[in-house]
């Protein structure tokens, strides 16, 4: 009837002021918000004009481009602090960084492989009466007597790019064996023979297509040491096997040698080898 | 299936506790699923390796399948037997390649060249690390199953870690057999002994915890952390104390566990340094001693002597030294001249 009409109009009328009331709060919240932005832009601005001129400031100190106020000295030594930090954490980034000790020198190299931060190693080399290894937590398996025979006492720089070569190549043989056993284990057959180095590498495979199944024996020889990629690779699949999956081996054999082993597998379980 | 098979398969399982043999003997993987859920492994070990045995009869096993679960049993429960540390050197740099297939039958062939009658067995794991298991015997006799040695080598490291049986005699066919299949010269005995393999592994390997300086965060918590809620009217008279020597404890140990030793062996050849009025040694001669420090886990308990006031800190660098000189055999002469350091002999 008329009344439960006039309800509904109620009902209505209500949540439209609700909605209504809403909408205002968030217009409201959304002009706080900007007026804030305006107010740090003009902050920001102001900030790197005074760093603008602090960099240009001390020759020009005679009236040349004077600031308003002069930043405190507590100010100054927190930039300070700051630049260095960051000046730390760039040397961090590009791998070698290290630390005065008392009787010498601290390294640490840390490695990384294609955008994935690995292992850090550390090295304590004294310095006085010469350059020697005190301690060390690089793995044993990494040639350091031969490196450190080599350049240590001639050529420090040299010495430490050599061993941080030595090791991220390691780092990244490890985790492209690593990559294919834990996302391609299905189309390995038996087990990955590896070693501590991880430079050789021997397995069984399978590419499936059209239900059928076909092996394929790999041997990956990285004889490089400061290298992530073999350089003799062997491919070959069983003697009666035709001769379409031959001309596979051959081009696997060629893929293994200039891709990432499990950006390889990758690239062919999603292109689908069809074989028949 | 050979008596003396069935006896070794037997007393192998008697030797595992009743919860584990189970997963152990799916491990093995010589009984089949079907056959392994015929047995109760509820009832007692008697009756669970009678069964077992019974389940090997029917798949005819020989030894070299028995040695397989021991190898896999003393994998899984190193701790039980010693192990030393034996290093190898080589004369050339040659650039690594191992090759485990020409590694065992290298071994296998040397060994055999010199023994007949050997059983070896060769596993591998995760961590490269290579397990081998010799049963010796002799001319005249077959391998005495119950005194195997083992010996466990990570490829292209220049380190064995071995557990030898009674018969040392068989320990330098051993060492020379695994010279030859890893490629390099000579093999020596390290002064290092231990029961706990892994913590072995981690002392050569430089896998423990060492202190060093280095400008970033370490990963593992800061050492100063707010401090635990203290009642404020307890005042640390001794702060600075506290705080000196657990810095030089960190110097010393590192923030991490320690690698676990039962004991640390100091042999003396120095001499007696007495108040030459109380003339208590006619003859000068070296004070002949040995000192042996043991305990279930030797590097913690030194860790906690300075921070529990029992030592002052730093602690002796014969203590600390251990990890780092990968020993705990020392013998200590008198200092000559003006030689430091020189005092430890190899």
């Amino acid at each position: 009837g008329v009344f439960a009409h006039l309800e509904l109009l109620e009902a209505q009328a209500y949540k439209a002021a609700m909605k209504q009331e809403e909408r205002e709060q968030q217009e409201e919240k959304l002009a706080r918000l900007r007026a804030r932005l305006q107010e740090l832009r003009l902050q920001r601005d102001e900030l790197r004009a005074k760093l603008d001129l602090q960099q240009k400031g001390q020759p020009g100190k005679e009236g040349v481009g004077s600031e308003p106020a002069r930043p405190s000295a507590r100010a100054v030594v927190e930039w300070k602090m700051r630049s260095v930090k960051s000046l730390l954490q760039v040397f961090y980034l590009t791998g070698i960084s290290g630390k005065l000790t008392k009787r010498g020198v601290c390294f640490c190299i840390s490695t990384a492989y294609e955008g994935t931060y690995l292992d850090s190693y550390h090295l304590d080399l004294l310095t006085k009466p010469e350059v020697q290894i005190y301690r060390h937590s690089l793995p044993i398996f990494i040639p350091l007597q031969q490196i450190s025979k080599k350049y240590l006492q001639t050529d420090i720089r040299r010495f430490l790019a050599v061993l941080s070569d030595h090791l991220n190549a390691y780092v990244g043989r490890r985790y492209q064996a690593d990559q294919l056993q834990e996302h391609f284990s299905d189309q390995i057959e038996g087990t990955l023979q590896r070693n501590s180095l991880c430079n050789l590498l021997v397995f069984n495979y399978n590419l499936s297509s059209k239900s059928k199944t076909f092996p394929f024996h790999a041997r990956l020889l990285y004889g490089d040491l400061c290298c992530s990629l073999p350089t003799e690779v062997l491919v070959s699949c069983t003697a009666d096997a035709p001769a379409a999956q031959a001309e596979v081996a051959a081009a696997h054999t060629d893929l293994f040698r200039h891709m990432a082993l499990h950006k390889a597998f990758s690239s062919f379980s999603s292109a689908g080898e069809s074989m028949d | 299936m050979d008596e003396t098979v069935a006896e070794y398969i037997r007393r192998t399982v008697l030797k595992i506790p009743r919860d584990e043999i189970k997963a152990m003997l799916q491990k093995w993987g010589f009984l089949s699923q079907a056959q392994l859920e015929t047995v109760n492994f509820h009832q007692i070990k008697e009756n669970i390796s009678q069964d077992v045995v019974q389940l090997c009869e029917e798949n005819s096993a020989d030894i070299k399948q028995a040695a397989v679960l021991d190898i896999i049993y003393n994998h899984i429960y190193p701790n039980k037997r010693i192990w030393s540390v034996y290093q190898m050197n080589r004369r050339g740099e040659e650039t690594e390649v191992f090759d485990l297939t020409d590694f065992k039958k290298k071994f296998k062939r040397r060994l055999q060249s010199a023994l007949k009658n050997v059983t070896i067995n060769f596993r591998e794991y995760e961590d490269n690390a290579i397990w081998i298991r010799i049963a010796w015997g002799t001319p005249y006799t077959k391998p005495n199953q119950y005194k195997a040695s083992y010996a466990v080598y990570h490829s292209q490291t220049p380190y064995v870690f071995i557990s030898a049986s009674v018969l040392k005699s068989n320990l330098p066919l051993l060492c020379q057999a695994l010279v030859v299949a890893a490629n390099y010269h000579d093999i020596r005995e390290m002064e290092l002994r231990s029961h706990s393999l892994n913590s072995l592994k981690d002392i050569v390997f430089k896998r423990y915890s060492q202190s060093f300086q280095s400008y970033y965060p370490r990963p593992l918590q800061e050492r100063n952390v707010a401090p635990e809620t203290e009642d404020l009217r307890i005042v640390q008279e001794n702060r600075s104390e506290k705080e000196r020597i657990q810095r030089l404890n960190w110097e010393a140990f590192g923030d991490g566990p320690q690698p676990k030793l039962e004991f640390a062996q100091y042999k003396l050849e120095t001499m007696f340094k007495s108040d030459p009025k109380m003339d208590v040694l006619d003859k000068k001669e070296p004070f002949r001693c040995l000192v042996k420090f043991s305990s279930p886990h030797l590097l913690e308990s030194l860790k906690s002597l300075a921070p529990a006031g029992t030592a002052d800190a730093p602690l002796s660098p014969l203590l600390t030294c251990i990890p780092q000189k990968a020993r705990n055999y020392f013998k200590i002469r008198e200092k000559r001249g003006l030689l430091p350091g020189s005092f430890v002999s190899p």
